[in-house]
């Protein structure tokens, strides 16, 4: 079996082109997000809350409501809700008037704080808000230039979760590039072997088969976690990508993900004819399952049953245990219910490709 | 000696279709035993069935004394086998190649040993499809050898081959005989059949027809000539009528170009010479040929052998 393996291996090796390809595409998605930076790509949402309502609070909504970059600002009535929004990543900023605002207005001289909660992972769109907000209220109160008003913007950052989309992509990129390759590599391999009789010729032999496949797997394993680390130490070294956690969690929820994606290849490769049959099945599956778990958007926003199906896809539970652990610091054991739903794959897959596997 | 094969009243059926139908033989241990047939005889399902690729619907196999369905793996590890049109790895060498097959078995042979016996050591680090034809067939042979098995399995070894490259496969098949291996091969080639085979089994539509050896086989026919006489002038009626007297059948297969099957009796051949002198027929050209295998399979099974 070692010899298997190892000869796997080698063909592997030799067989750049479909590798290479294979790793190409990840990382070819890789740059485009690295480059693009779709973090910045929004424009800023803002929520605005007066403790009382005054007519300079008023002023200043409207002024900010006219800035381009940022979204139109939310009038909201409690702070509190408005935090947990941006520790969340749900909202970037929230302005927070004080009632004496007003009054302080009339008292020349005192010094009137208006308080600004930002989410620190964007420092150059945060001095870019601040520096507006700064001219806004300076603008507001230009018509009465005798006044000398101090007027500070308290700026606090506030400790927020919210990994930078490039992290996620990234990790959904490893997921995409160990599926496709795990699946359409065994379906297009087997098949190949198949039509070229080499199945039949391992049969004539004393060999238990059982043998043959684990080797297979085998190397496709490996190969899963060479890709894995190419395609993370780009996004880390490249474009920068911040990952941390448990790797050897990370390594377990990519063999597991990658062990139910070979099934799958089987799988294909018992119903596909041909060698080009079995590449475009192995497509057709592995595509749609791209979108529907998440790699690039959330699957929240699915109509009807969708993020349900989405949520039964063997790559969610894969990227979100992965996303779990390398941006949000969870155990292995944190991650139970992915690893189990992930197991529960490998054994139905495992299953119906040994009902299916044929070999002629 | 021991049979190497035996096959009791094999039979398998694909649904409604019988594609082996009760096929009995012995294959003696050190013969080359060829089994001869048209394609979709059941040369290849039978084979199968023996190397253990295909279930029998009924019947009995032993190979090397053990039954094929009680010891699968005890069997396979002695025998070798080559597959009809069996590709092998892209990505590998010969070398790499006979290794990874070699490792598939308890006792297995030297890369380097094997292929110097089929004449392809320069060739060791190639690739399979950088082989010529008859370099990839001898490859192949070298493959079915790689466990040093005690019999050889051949489905169909110089199929595609030119002559050149199919004596030099023929060679090598002779030479595991000499090594003592017993042989086992498929052809649709008569002359294949004739020259390398010490037994043979024909078949044809799932059935097996004749067993024995190739000279038995042509012996046992009543015609052992064909003559081939072209004429001047069409020969008359009453031409025609005295050879047909003097031999077994007569067919006109050009204007003045008659095939005559000529029987075995020693004074048959006397008698056509005279019979051309006497009715005064002027030969252009006499061509005469003894019966072969072709024949045979003709007589036997009524239809040409059909590629």
């Amino acid at each position: 079996m070692f010899a298997l393996t190892k000869a796997n291996l080698k063909i592997m090796i030799r067989n750049r082109h479909t590798t290479f390809w294979a790793l190409l595409f990840p990382l070819m998605l890789v740059t485009v997000f690295g480059i693009f930076r779709f973090d910045t790509a929004d424009s800023a949402s803002i929520a605005i809350y007066q403790e009382t309502n005054t007519p300079t609070g008023t002023a200043i909504t409207e002024a900010i409501s006219e800035l381009a970059f940022l979204e139109k600002p939310l009038s909201v009535e409690n702070e509190l809700t408005s935090i947990t929004k941006i520790k969340n990543g749900e909202l970037d900023y929230l302005l927070s008037i004080p009632s004496q605002f007003e009054q302080d207005q009339e008292n020349v001289n005192m010094l009137t704080r208006l308080q600004l909660r930002v989410n620190p992972n964007n420092s150059e769109q945060n001095q870019l808000v601040e520096a507006a907000i700064h001219s806004v209220i300076a603008i507001l109160l230009t018509p009465e230039p005798t006044r000398e008003t101090s007027l500070s913007l308290e700026v606090e950052n506030l400790e927020v979760f919210q990994p930078r989309y490039f992290d996620v992509v990234l990790l959904g990129l490893v997921g995409l590039g160990i599926m496709t390759n795990s699946i359409i590599s065994i379906a297009v391999k087997i098949s190949t072997y198949r039509s070229q009789s080499i199945l039949k010729r391992l049969l004539v032999t004393p060999l238990p088969i059982w043998k043959y496949f684990a080797s297979e797997i085998i190397a496709h394993l490996a190969l899963a976690l060479v890709q894995a680390i190419i395609i993370l130490g780009v996004g880390i070294l490249v474009f920068g990508a911040r990952l941390s956690g448990d790797w050897i969690g990370l390594i377990l929820v990519i063999l597991l993900g990658s062990a139910v994606f070979l099934n799958i290849g089987f799988l294909m490769s018992a119903w596909a004819n041909s060698p080009s049959a079995a590449s475009g099945m192995g497509n057709a599956i592995a595509l749609p399952m791209v979108f529907f778990a998440g790699t690039f958007f959330s699957t929240a926003s699915l109509p009807w049953i969708l993020p349900y199906i989405a949520e039964a896809l063997p790559l969610t539970p894969m990227l979100s245990a992965m996303r779990e652990i390398s941006l949000e610091n969870a155990s292995i054991i944190e991650v139970w219910p992915q690893i189990l739903t992930l197991s529960g794959w490998i054994v139905v897959t495992g299953l119906a490709a040994v009902k299916f596997f044929r070999f002629n | 000696m021991d049979d190497a094969i035996r096959v009791e009243g094999l039979t398998k059926q694909f649904g409604s279709f019988t594609a082996v139908d009760d096929v009995s033989f012995h294959v003696k241990s050190g013969e080359i035993f060829g089994i001869l047939g048209p394609n979709g005889a059941g040369k290849t399902t039978t084979l199968e069935i023996i190397e253990g690729l295909q279930k029998a619907s009924s019947g009995y196999i032993s190979v090397l004394g053990l039954d094929v369905d009680q010891n699968p793996k005890t069997y396979k590890g002695r025998i070798g086998v080559q597959l009809q049109s069996s590709a092998y790895y892209d990505y590998l060498n010969l070398e790499e190649i006979l290794d990874l097959l070699g490792s598939c078995y308890p006792n297995k042979l030297p890369a380097t040993e094997l292929l110097k016996q089929v004449g392809l050591s320069e060739q060791s680090h190639n690739k399979v499809k950088q082989l010529s034809g008859g370099q990839q067939q001898r490859f192949t042979v070298a493959a079915s050898l790689v466990n040093n098995p005690d019999l050889v399995i051949l489905d169909e070894p110089t199929t595609g081959l030119d002559p050149q490259s199919r004596r030099n496969v023929w060679d090598l098949i002779n030479e595991m005989q000499n090594n003592g291996v017993t042989v086992v091969l498929t052809t649709h080639y008569m002359e294949e059949a004739e020259s390398l085979c010490t037994r043979l089994a024909i078949m044809d539509r799932g059935k097996l027809i004749a067993v024995d050896t190739p000279q038995n086989m042509i012996s046992r026919l009543e015609n052992t000539y064909t003559l081939k006489l072209e004429l001047t002038d069409p020969a008359n009626e009453d031409q025609v009528l005295s050879l047909t007297e003097s031999s077994t059948s007569i067919e006109q297969i050009a204007p003045t170009t008659y095939l005559l099957k000529v029987n075995k009796s020693p004074t048959s051949l006397d008698h056509i010479l005279q019979t051309i002198v006497t009715t005064e027929m002027h030969l252009k050209h006499l061509e005469m040929n003894p019966v072969t295998l072709e024949d045979v399979f003709l007589s036997l099974t009524g239809n040409e052998l059909r590629d």
